[in-house]
């Protein structure tokens, strides 16, 4: 009993820091000009996000998407007035509403597939026969045999 | 004769041999024929020593700027030093397919000579496998398609010089050797995979044969990989060490599907399970290595490595066909013998762990694959053109990350077979108060981004379960083996290498994890024009403009900016560049490295006033956490050396049983 | 079991046949998004100081707008054919604006100067002008014609026949 309760309050304790760092919080305007910049790509580069590119290009974009900021537009806004000149292209994820934006379903589809495999290949809980030891006593025993071999190296 | 003319004849000698080395092999292994073997070996170790002196020749070739060679004229002028006129050998493609032919051609005489013991027909066969892929590397090397050793007709003064990013810093000395070692060992649990696929074998003979090689080529590639990262760190100058480049993924691709491998291999060692899933592990670990090579040098990607189109590509890509439809082909026939015989285990059990990491690693694979290769079927089918850069990559990798982190403190806790509910209990009770403790940890160091946190809690997690395991380990070997704290803990190291080898290896990757969810939430950047005595401020940190002046090398021009670096403690002048090569359009950034264990300090010099020199654009970066990242990277090379050491011979020293029994109570 | 073997055999297929296709493409041809599109609007200033050109004021004339810069060294390598073409339809109502791109005014006076560049050219300061018309790096050359859309670009240092064919498909279809 003692061992479950450390273990409730732990997870409690968990649970609310990662609740505290999730919290929504107001975005500034640097931050936006973040969020906006990291996913332009700076289009005289190798696959460099506007943010971190330091070419004259990129600095002009990063002024005008400040600019933007300050006008009080979108993020979406700004990153269509990129999209009008640069194509699709200036973005450095798809827009999920796109065709494009299937490939962020490949994540989710290939895990999804993986868990059905796996799972179907693992063994559902036992009844075990009445003169044999019960899955959970075999279980018990091997791992005491197991780090004694551990210890034995 | 000159070294090209020695380079070229010892090539073709050597593909002469390997041709003979072929045949020869696939003799012994169908006839079982000892003096074919015999001629297979020599033939291997010969070829191996004259590869090796085409390579020298070239690297002599290069110091000494034997220009009639077209690679020297490329890659090499009369300015270069002398280190990186010698490390150029791998600067473009025709000297780094002689490297890999070179590392090719020494595994096969390392399997020749230590693999074929009394002509096990296994690795015989491997063997006429290993012969068959460095005759194709050979003929690569031999023909126009990347031939080194190509002349030209009349030999400029001077040559190009390498590209002006591979001159910059002697980390491209060892970055590329890393990389293509671990990329060519890769190749020998494949050969053993298919030698076992054709002779039918359905025991599990080539693990143990290749085991030691599958983690060396895994370690290899990991710090290669981390060589790499510290490369486009220490030289790109852009202030990141990973940017999901198309060709830093074809580099972590096999990385990942080579650590999920070492993990459901151990489920085939102890249960004899997953045969036809590590076989084919094996297979998609080294396939996704040519697939590697082929897009950085094909030219269908560009990135940072594609600095020109060659006509290797079509070769590469039939060669990737030719092993694909070969393995796949093999593994269908033979799947049937190879089936399991039952379910694997239960759900929570140390097998099913494996099997889920097995899942969470694949799908970060597949995910970088088609996210890598999506912009050019897209451009293919509909000629939209589109990007899939770093943005994308994070998002997905960063929760499978995540999911793998737990599972490294899951997995080795629970116990083979199944877990009862006290050993879930007790196991685990420490570790989870360990990752509350981590979380508020992070929030008090000032890390609040979620990601971040749940990182921090993980890998106190993991590192809890593994002080939790040598706790066990130390404690089992002081009751039965009386030893003390400091020599119950080595013993485990140097007799249970793989399992805390292993343990070893993932309190690296904790480092790393942490490293990168440091330096990832918590990075502060500022720009700013200054004035020599001018300064700029960020996050406590003070950087003053000392001066701004050029400097001129043989081989390069450029201009510094001093700066000198005061707050938090620290005290540092640092000199970030805009250096200007010869053979260079644009001049390429250098940046100025404070490197600390809290912090580093990144400063770039962006742009200056070109005709007085009366002001500099300085970009400071403050990136905390991010030297963890090497120490990660080391630890985990050091846990991957313990877990690949043999043990010392046992010695046949045993407690009576009871006393056994007593003592373990 | 047949399931996952059949769906591995498409994968390979797909993966080889996407790699295969790769190569028709080049890596260094990036399009982009503005053409058959009305041309932004802009109002800049005359690298001379000696006033303001817009966009609008050439409404109905065929435009060509080469964006370049003194530290460009293909700009340098089209010059010519650009004196030529310009000479050739100086009487024409084909109009050539060269806008001045990333670089001080002085510098890029000077550069004028010195290449002979007698058309009217103007300076985008901070690079607005460029960004909204989708360019990646001089030298580039836009076309537009009366009807205000882009009709076409060229990226890198464009040669006299690319001019004239663009120049005059536009004045064939003003014509009409």
């Amino acid at each position: 009993m003692n061992g479950r309760l450390v273990i409730a309050i732990a997870l409690l304790a968990l649970a609310a820091a990662l609740v505290f760092a999730a919290r929504p919080h107001e975005v500034t305007a640097d931050e936006r000009i973040d969020q906006i910049t990291t996913e332009l790509r700076c289009p005289v580069c190798q696959g460099l996000s506007v943010k971190d590119s330091t070419s004259e290009t990129a600095r002009q974009m990063r002024e005008l998407v400040a600019q933007r900021v300050r006008e009080g537009r979108s993020n979406t806004e700004i990153e269509a007035e990129f999209r009008a000149a640069y194509g699709d292209w200036i973005l450095l994820s798809p827009p999920v509403a796109s065709w494009s934006g299937l490939v962020w379903l490949v994540p989710v589809v290939a895990l999804a597939a993986g868990l059905v495999l796996v799972t179907g290949r693992l063994r559902r809980t036992e009844t075990p026969k009445p003169d044999e030891p019960s899955s959970t006593q075999v279980a018990a025993l091997r791992e005491r045999v197991a780090r004694e071999e551990a210890a034995e190296g | 004769m000159s070294a090209g003319d020695l380079g070229a004849a010892a090539l073709r000698a050597a593909l002469f041999l390997s041709l003979w080395g072929t045949g020869a092999s696939i003799y012994a292994a169908w006839r079982r024929d000892a003096r074919a073997l015999a001629s297979a070996r020599i033939a291997a170790a010969v070829g191996f020593g004259l590869v090796v002196i085409a390579a020298l020749s070239m690297m002599f070739a290069l110091a000494t700027h034997d220009f009639s060679i077209l690679y020297v004229a490329e890659n090499n002028a009369r300015e270069t030093p002398t280190f990186y006129s010698i490390i150029s050998l791998w600067a473009a493609l025709e000297g780094s397919i002689l490297l890999w032919t070179a590392i090719l051609a020494g595994a096969t005489a390392f399997i020749a000579f230590r693999g074929t013991g009394a002509i096990p027909r296994l690795a015989t066969t491997a063997l006429a496998v290993m012969f068959a892929m460095l005759t194709f590397f050979l003929l690569l090397i031999t023909t126009p398609a990347a031939d080194p050793f190509a002349r030209l007709a009349l030999a400029p003064d001077n040559g190009n010089g390498p590209n002006a990013l591979l001159q910059n810093h002697p980390l491209m000395a060892l970055h590329p050797p890393l990389l293509y070692l671990g990329y060519v060992l890769t190749s020998v649990p494949f050969a053993y995979a298919i030698a076992s696929l054709i002779l039918g074998e359905g025991g599990d003979r080539w693990l143990v044969a290749t085991r030691r090689f599958a983690l060396i080529s895994w370690a290899l590639l990991g710090v290669g990989i981390v060589a790499g990262a510290w490369w486009s760190y220490a030289v790109l100058g852009w202030g990141g060490y990973w940017a999901w480049d198309p060709v830093e993924n074809a580099a972590i691709m096999p990385w990942l599907t080579s650590t999920a491998y070492l993990h459901s291999v151990m489920v085939e060692e102890k249960r004899s399970l997953l045969r036809t899933w590590n076989l084919a592990l094996v297979v998609a670990t080294f396939a996704l290595t040519i697939l590697g090579t082929f897009l950085t040098r094909s030219g269908v990607v560009n990135s940072v490595h594609s600095f020109s189109l060659s006509a290797i590509g079509p070769l590469l890509l039939g060669y990737l066909v030719a092993i694909l439809v070969l393995s796949v082909g093999l593994l269908l026939w033979r799947s049937a013998r190879l089936r399991d015989a039952g379910p694997i285990g239960a759900p929570l059990s140390r097998e099913a762990i494996f099997l889920f990491q097995n899942v969470l690693f694949m799908a970060a694979t597949l995910t970088v694959l088609l996210g890598t290769l999506y912009p050019l079927v897209a451009e293919a089918i509909s000629g939209a053109q589109l990007s899939i850069g770093g943005p994308y990559f994070d998002r997905v990798e960063i929760p499978l990350a995540l999911a793998l982190l737990f599972l490294m403190g899951v997995g080795p806790q629970l116990p083979w077979h199944g877990a009862s509910r006290a050993t879930l209990e007790r196991q685990f009770t420490a570790p989870i108060v360990a990752a509350a403790a981590g979380a508020f940890a992070a929030l008090l160091t000032g890390t609040t981004a979620l990601a971040a946190v749940l990182t921090y809690a993980l890998g106190a997690f993991v590192i809890a379960t593994v002080v939790q395991e040598f706790a066990r380990g130390i404690r089992a070997r002081r009751a039965l083996h009386g030893e003390d704290t400091f020599a119950a803990f080595s013993n485990l190291l140097r007799r249970s290498g793989r399992r805390y080898g292993g343990y070893v290896v993932h309190v690296g990757i904790v480092l790393v994890a942490l490293a990168v969810a440091t330096s990832q939430a918590r990075t502060v950047d500022a720009e700013q024009t200054l004035a020599p005595g001018e300064t700029l401020v960020v996050a406590g940190y003070t950087v003053r403009l000392d001066a701004i002046r050029p400097v001129s090398e043989p081989q390069r021009d450029s201009i510094v900016a001093d700066l000198t670096i005061t707050g938090n403690g620290a005290s540092e002048n640092l000199r970030p560049a805009l250096v200007q090569y010869p053979n260079s359009a644009a001049a390429i950034g250098s940046p100025g490295i404070g490197a600390g264990l809290r912090d580093d300090l990144y400063t770039i010099l962006a742009a200056y006033d070109q005709r007085t020199f009366s002001w500099a654009t300085i970009r400071m970066r403050v990136i905390p956490g991010v030297s963890w990242l090497w120490v990660g990277g080391a630890v985990v090379g050091i846990g991957a050396l313990i877990a690949a050491l043999p043990a010392p011979r046992r010695r046949a020293v045993r407690m009576p049983v009871a006393e056994v029994a007593v003592s373990a109570k | 079991m047949k399931v996952v073997r059949v769906a591995v055999v498409v994968a390979i297929l797909g993966l080889v046949v996407t790699l295969a296709l790769a190569f028709r493409r080049d890596p260094h041809d990036i399009r982009t998004g503005t053409i058959g599109k009305p041309a932004p609007a802009f109002t800049l200033e005359r690298l001379d100081g000696s006033g303001k050109v817009a966009l609008a004021d050439l409404s109905g004339k065929v435009v060509v707008v080469n964006f370049f810069a003194s530290w460009c060294l293909p700009c340098t390598q089209e010059n010519p054919a650009l004196v030529r073409v310009y000479e050739r339809y100086r009487a024409s109502d084909v109009v050539m604006l060269g806008v001045n791109y990333q670089e001080s005014r002085d510098n890029g006076l000077a550069y004028v100067q010195r290449m002979g560049m007698g058309w009217t050219t103007v300076a985008d300061d901070d690079g607005r002008v460029a960004l909204s018309y989708g360019v990646f790096g001089p030298p580039e050359t836009f076309f537009i014609g009366p009807d205000g859309v882009i009709a076409g670009r060229h990226i890198g240092p464009i040669d006299e026949a690319t001019l004239v064919n663009a120049i005059e498909t536009l004045r064939a279809r003003a014509v009409r």
